[in-house]
């Protein structure tokens, strides 16, 4: 009788022991635990209310890089670079030219009849045939070439690395530089915190550069003088977040920007002035990544917006509603 | 005479097997021995490119506060005024107002280097590795918070109890040699 109790007494802790293990175990599975106090939820800022956004996708195509690099246009051709090629394709994702490089382009633009694809420290010159007429050498120990842009007269390069934009002439001359510096006692000009520096010319003839430190679009003359600009800082939908953003931008026929940003990625349409007009492509639309890459984006003359999506490694369409 | 030749030659199969073992015996222990000298042991740690900051390492480890810190890559840093990992996102002011940080405990000093430069650091006393920080450089800026754990800290448990409720698996063993898996050039200046 006496055994038959410590049978049971054991049977029991046994199955307690037993209970305990099971309980825990399924209390730390990670779906299963508790709200985490500590967790810092973005999710906000990634919700679009629906009546913000003003384009859909369309269609989007393979582009065949493995590390797409950059994206322009010039009529209804798209000039996109990457691995060690460039290529032009139709708006209908057709073939019409693929050029191969030594070295990594880093970004392309199209001005007149010329290419012009960056190399970090280099400039290369080629016809829209693909054939390579000039290449220019730029200077210095941190250069690093991340957007190229040009009018009539003038070819604008963005140097990242220096923090600078350098004026050429179309024969390849070095004209002047420019910091950004309103005045020559500011302490500062362009902040770069990364290497995402981008500039573009609109329809008017006006060179327009993002000072990515402060989240704003500034307007210089040609000659490296402030005209304007205008500024959006923080998480919200309307503004821009974190540092480095807007990461890329381009115009559309009206003077619009079209703005990508990194991390928080999203492509947004601001007016000429400044004004949020709305969203093309919210957040929701790009991978769920932690550090999201802002696609580089291109308008044809039908006024699409191109992405080049740098995690998906497509090229997404979208055209307005 | 056969008899005693069957007799003598299975003590000598019995002696050469028992020096045969005795052999055996004595290279595994040199073994084991040498493996010992020329190996060291393993340790828990991050992967901060998996690591997608739930906060977790804050609550789980046995150590109060966790061992689990986080830890600044300066070269990836752009050490700028607007700072996604020191700031809330509503921040009313960039400034080093306590409603204004986003970490709980106050453990990022901001530092003004020159205009409009800012440099963050980590006061590893204070901070409990819950990764708000991280998530915010991550999210809206260069990445260059992550989070280690500090073997100077760590108990080195057998079974790491923030490893087990890891969402991402983030955790896993190291050798101890190459104990850190650290973004960019750890360099954390004092």
């Amino acid at each position: 009788m006496k055994n038959k109790g410590i049978v049971i007494f054991l049977i029991v802790l046994a199955v307690v022991i037993i209970a305990v293990m099971v309980g825990d175990w399924y209390s730390k599975r990670p779906d299963r635990m508790e709200a985490n106090k500590f967790e810092y939820n973005i999710e906000e800022f990634r919700k679009v209310p629906e009546e913000l956004i003003l384009f859909k996708e369309v269609k989007n195509f393979r582009v065949g890089f493995e590390n797409p690099a950059g994206i322009t246009s010039s009529g209804d051709t798209i000039y996109l670079v990457g691995d060690q090629k460039l290529k032009a394709i139709d708006i209908d994702g057709q073939l019409l030219l693929e050029i191969d490089f030594q070295d990594k382009p880093t970004t392309v633009e199209v001005e007149g009849e010329n290419i012009y694809l960056a190399f970090g420290k280099s400039v290369k010159v080629l016809n829209r045939a693909g054939e390579i007429q000039d290449e220019w050498n730029i200077e210095g120990e941190n250069t690093y070439v991340t957007a190229i842009s040009g009018k009539e007269d003038f070819v604008f390069v963005a140097d990242a690395g220096n923090r600078k934009i350098l004026r050429y002439t179309k024969n390849g001359n070095l004209l002047d530089s420019f910091e950004g510096k309103a005045d020559a006692d500011d302490l500062h000009g362009f902040i770069i915190p990364s290497p995402y520096f981008d500039i573009d010319v609109n329809e008017y003839g006006d060179l327009w550069a993002v000072n990515p430190g402060i989240h704003s679009l500034e307007q210089y003359t040609d000659n490296g003088n402030l005209r304007e600009h205008w500024q959006a800082s923080g998480a919200q939908t309307e503004n821009f977040s974190g540092c480095c953003n807007p990461a890329h931008f381009c115009f559309l026929e009206d003077g619009s920007f079209v703005t990508s940003e990194k991390g928080l990625v999203r492509i947004k349409i601001y007016k000429s002035s400044g004004e949020f007009l709305g969203v093309v492509a919210p957040p929701t639309k790009f991978d769920d990544k932690i550090e999201g890459q802002a696609p580089d984006v291109a308008v044809d003359n039908k006024g699409n917006i191109y992405a080049l999506d740098f995690d998906r490694k497509v090229l997404r369409v979208f055209e307005k509603n | 005479m056969e008899k005693k030749n069957k007799a003598q030659s299975r003590r000598k199969f019995i002696r050469n097997g028992a020096r045969l073992s005795l052999l055996l015996s004595l290279g595994a222990v040199s073994a084991a021995a040498l493996r010992k000298v020329t190996t060291d042991g393993y340790v828990w740690q991050i992967d901060p490119f998996k690591c997608t900051q739930c906060g977790r390492c804050a609550t789980e480890c046995v150590m109060t506060p966790s061992a689990v810190k986080c830890i600044h890559a300066f070269d990836l840093c752009g050490y700028c005024d607007l700072c996604g990992g020191y700031l809330k996102p509503d921040a009313n002011a960039r400034s080093t107002a306590a409603e204004n940080q986003l970490c709980p405990t106050a453990a990022i000093e901001r530092k003004f280097i020159e205009e409009p430069y800012f440099e963050y650091h980590i006061n590893e006393d204070l901070c409990i590795g819950c990764a708000k920080c991280v998530k915010g450089c991550t999210s809206f800026g260069n990445g260059s918070l992550h989070l280690q754990i500090m073997h100077h800290l760590c108990v080195n448990c057998n079974e790491c109890s923030i490893a087990r409720v890891c969402p991402s698996d983030a955790i896993s063993r190291v050798q101890a040699s190459e104990a850190y898996k650290v973004k960019g050039s750890w360099t954390n200046p004092t």
